[in-house]
This record gives C-alpha cells, structure tokens and sequence, in this order.
C-alpha cells in the first residue's frame, strides 16, 4: 500500500514539476523517488498485511514481484536520459504516466479482490493506450495506440464480464472466498463459474500476450517508442503473467481439472508459435516482440506447476527475462539512435567498432536463449524442475524444443554483429549509458551464477 | 411457483421471425420486379452533394480543430468524480475525522489535475 501511494505521489510530483518548467529535474526525482519506493515496499517483507476489507493483500511475493516491477522500471529509466535528448516537448506528461502505469502494475502483483485486479489491469492498460502513441508524429505510432486501444478496450470487457460471472456464481468477488466456493462446489461446478473462468483466461491471455491472442503484440512493440517497448516486454508482461499465477494459485487450486487442459495447450501454442515465427522476423524490436511471447509461454509452466518452489522459479524467471531484455532494448535504441533502423544488416561490424556493446547484446541474447552459465539458463532450469516434480513430462520436452528454436533468432544479430563485414557504425553512446549496459551485463552473470539469493524466498 | 416451458410456448417467436423475414425478401423482391426499368446514368450533377441548390465548394473531409472534443472529455472526467461524493456524504458521520481527511486528499489530487489542465493551456480556445 505505502509502495502504491509513494508511486502515485511520485507521478504527481513529476507532473509539479513539468508545470514549474523544470524539466531536468524530472529524472533525478525519479530515480531516487523510485529508490525510495524499492525501499518502502522491501520493508513489508514478512508484514502480511491486509487492507481494506482484504481489497490489497501484501503479502511476501507481491512484495517480491513488486520490487522486481519497480527495479526494471528504474533500470528502464536509466535510459530515459539519452533517448530523449534533444527532444523539445515537455516530457513530465510521458514520464508520470510511466509511474501511474507502474502504480497499476504493482495493483496486479498484492489485490486480494477480482475488482483490484481489473482496477488494476485497466490503469495499467489505459496509461499504456496513451504512451503507446505518445510521439504524436510518427504514423506507427499512431497506429499501434489505435490498435491497442481498440483490441485491448475490446478484451477488456471479456476480462470484466467473466469476473461478473465469477461473481454470479460464487456471490463474491473476494479470492479467499471464491477458493472456498470451489472447494465447497468442486464436484458439480456451475457452468456459468466455468464461463466465467474461461472469460477471465482470454481476457488475462491478451494483457500477456498469449496465443492465440498476441496478434497485437509485434505490431504495438514496433510502433511504440523504444523506450516504451522496453517497459512494455518487461513490466507489464511480467505483471500480467504474475497476475495469473496469483489469480490461480489462491482461487482455483481445488477445480484444477477444469482449467489445467486449456492452460496446457496455451502454454504448449504460445512457446511453439511464439518461436517459430520469430524466425521468421525482419528486425530486432519485432524478434524481440516475438521473443517475449515465447518467454510469457515458459512462464505460463509457473501457473501450471504452482507450488511454493514455482512462485520462487517464476521470480527468478521474471528477473532475469526482465535484465536481459532490458539490456537488448538499451543496445537497440543506439543502434536506432544510429543507424535510424534496426534490421540485422544494421548490425553489421558492430563487433568491431563497439565491442562493449556488441560483448553486452550478446551476453543479453544468450541469457534469453538460455545458455548457461548465465541467469536465463538458471531461471529455465529452476522453471522446467518444478514442472517436471508435477508431472508435466511432455510440456518441458516441448518447452527445451522451443528454446532449441530460439536459438535459430536469437544468434541472427550476433552472426550479423561478428560475422559480417559491413561498413561500421561508431554507436553514440555516453559513459553513464555505457555504465549501465555493463552493469545490467554485469547483473546477468550475477543472476546466474548465484541465484540462490533469489530462489529460496518465497 | 416452479415454471416449465414447453415448445409450442415459443410459437409466437417463431411467426414473428417469419413475418420479420418475410418482409424484407417480400419487398426486396417485388421492389425489384414492378420498379420502373430505367438506366441509370452517372453524371457529375446527380453525384454531388445535396447544398440547398447553392454549389457545393471545397471538401467536407479536412482536419479541423478538436478542441470541443477535449473540453466535453475534461468535462466527463471531472463530473464522473462527483459520483464519489454521493456515498460519502451519506455516510459522512460514521467516517468521522478521519474520512474528511481522506476526502480533503481526493480533493486535493483533483484539483491538482484541474491547476494542471490550466496551467496547461487545454481549456484555451485558441
């Protein structure tokens, strides 16, 4: 609670601050502002503490994933600096919507109450319409707000109706209170509570991005600004897909026959389809766009195997897909900053003439393949063990099948970068920019080398 | 009372499906039938817009101002907050202290947004 108050705060200070005229204030303010609410929200570790008639239940992984949420944003706005420079319009109004967008974020990671949730979902959906086309100038951008808007309002009403429906059924919107209705009705199910769960799947399914309901997704990360993309792959998807696992491991862990098919077959889709056409992609921003519909496919095995040791794997999973792709998307901005495009032919001679860069983009792309020893072979390992302890033989073979495939995108721009001759691009990137690439470089490693310090939490 | 319907009960659907349906294609088709055989000739007066017999000038399609637009949103948004009012002033006594100064917060994020939309120059005209 204090973490969602110091945010909102925060967003309304930015905004203070963008009527003051003082724009280089805005990202110091962030930052520590950020920090600050990092601080606030690690100090209800252990607290357990329920508000408002349980609306907001913050309990040790909401605190967990909302220190991971809150991280990457201020690792994301490290950035902010250098892909705005030059840039003549007021940016307080794109900077506290980013903050009110995380607010929303952090509401799907601690509700207690289906209508905290979806409360939750649409102010981080709604800040997205907006940031989605906040360069104005730009026909892509443009078009990806129109499509996001429009698909995403769309799936929004599935997402509400199913809730009534939830509620229809159960006589409540309270999760501790539907988890008793499905103990209580487990043998003979309402077929108005398993439309309604089936409602909230899809609605749940197109926030993450899941297939078959990610036709949006390559479309809105390519006419998004960068920066942008990057909050986008990262926080939302991992709030959404936490979303998920809470929804599903406190409501429906009693009718778990019902879902666990459908579920099954979105992850098994989401990680095929999500990889096999990534092959197929022209640019960076779009493979990566296809990269985090497959990584949300892997990630649906933590809903899938819930226990106490998945919420741990997924943890460790979120952090370092969010590490990773983060880093990527810092290497894509310069090299868009560059060259004005990021096909893989942009990416040619990197190697040579920016080998920090060129050394810190392939450290990412491994990490999301998932070579070890770095953190995403550590997150896949932990993820596919806890599947695999409940069962799940033929998902995990399908899910190693899908990451062999990946290896098939995810080496295209470091072939381009080391392999090919081309003329060269000297990347513009200042020391403190340079800093932070290899100090999330630097994090990934860490992440894989020691993930105990993440994986015994929860 | 336990109600039970039987099929013939949604006869009368039915024969209003049939007329509704019959209609159209009734009309549809005799339209087609009896109407006068005529060509039908393009010319560029026949397509022009209705104006009142005054010639048409310039195109309807052109971007204009929206200004209306964002004013009526503003609107919107400010009126839907009074909404909050209603149940809280029904319950103002048992919230005590402690609920006037939670809704004192909410007006102050409010008029927060109100200085911003100012300062920001959104309600000028021009």
């Amino acid at each position: 609670m204090s973490t969602i108050i110091s945010l909102s705060v925060l967003g309304v200070l930015i905004l203070a601050e963008g009527l003051l005229g003082k724009k280089a204030w805005h990202l110091p303010t962030i930052l520590i502002g950020l920090l600050v609410s990092l601080a606030l929200t690690l100090s209800g570790w252990n607290l357990n503490l329920h508000y408002y008639n349980e609306m907001m239940i913050v309990d040790n992984s909401s605190v967990a994933f909302s220190s991971i949420l809150i991280f990457t944003t201020f690792l994301i706005f490290m950035f902010a600096g250098h892909y705005y420079r030059g840039v003549q319009r007021p940016l307080d109004d794109i900077y506290a919507i980013l903050i009110f967008a995380l607010v929303g974020s952090v509401m799907m990671t601690s509700f207690g109450n289906l209508i905290m949730l979806f409360l939750g979902i649409e102010t981080l959906s709604i800040a997205l319409y907006v940031l989605a086309g906040s360069h104005k100038e730009a026909i892509t951008s443009n078009e990806a707000t129109l499509k996001y808007f429009l698909m995403g309002s769309f799936l929004s009403g599935f997402l509400l109706f199913g809730i009534a429906l939830l509620y229809g059924a159960s006589g409540s919107l309270n999760m501790d209170e539907i988890s008793a209705y499905t103990v209580r009705e487990a043998a003979h199910l309402s077929p108005m509570f398993k439309a309604g769960l089936f409602l909230l799947i899809i609605g749940l399914a197109f926030k993450i991005a899941i297939v078959p309901f990610h036709f949006w997704a390559p479309d809105v990360y390519e006419g998004t600004p960068t920066l942008l993309t990057a909050f986008m792959a990262t926080v939302v998807k991992v709030a959404s897909i936490v979303a998920l696992f809470r929804l599903f491991s406190h409501c429906f862990p009693a009718i778990r026959e019902t879902w666990e098919t459908t579920l099954w077959i979105l992850a098994v889709l989401t990680i095929l389809v999500g990889n096999l056409t990534g092959l197929y992609q022209p640019n960076l921003k779009r493979m990566l766009a296809y990269s985090s519909i497959s990584h949300s496919g892997y990630m649906m095995l933590a809903v899938l195997a819930f226990s106490a040791r998945s919420a741990d794997a997924l943890l460790l999973y979120a952090a370092a897909y969010s590490v990773a792709t983060v880093t990527a998307f810092g290497i894509l901005i310069l090299v868009r900053g560059a060259k004005g495009n990021d096909l893989f032919t942009s990416f040619e001679g990197l190697g040579r003439k920016n080998p920090v860069e060129a050394v810190c983009l392939t450290i990412a792309l491994l990490s999301l393949t998932g070579i070890p020893p770095l953190a995403g072979f550590m997150a896949k390992y932990y993820l596919f063990a806890t599947a695999l302890e409940k069962g799940y033989l033929w998902l995990v073979i399908l899910a190693v099948l899908g990451s062999a495939i990946s290896v098939g995108y995810y080496f295209k721009p470091i072939i381009s970068m080391y392999l090919k001759e081309g003329e060269g691009i000297k990347l513009e990137a200042g020391f403190a920019y340079k800093t932070h690439i290899v100090f999330l470089t630097v994090l990934t490693i860490l992440l894989g080398l020691l993930p105990a310090f993440l994986i015994n939490l929860l | 009372m336990e109600r039970s319907f039987f099929s013939s009960d949604y006869f009368p659907i039915l024969i209003q499906s049939v007329v509704a349906f019959g209609f159209v294609a009734l009309t549809m088709t005799v339209t087609h039938y009896i109407g006068g055989k005529r060509k039908r000739i393009h010319t560029l007066r026949k397509e022009e817009n209705f104006e009142c017999g005054i010639e048409v000038k310039g195109n309807a399609r052109f971007p204009f101002s929206v200004q209306y637009f964002l004013i009526a949103i503003l609107f919107v948004l400010f009126d839907v907050e009074i909404i909050f009012f209603y149940p809280w002033a029904i319950n103002f006594k048992e919230f005590g202290w402690n609920g006037f100064l939670e809704m004192l917060l909410f007006l102050g994020f409010l008029l927060f947004g109100f200085y911003y939309i100012i300062r920001k120059k959104a309600l000028d005209w021009d």
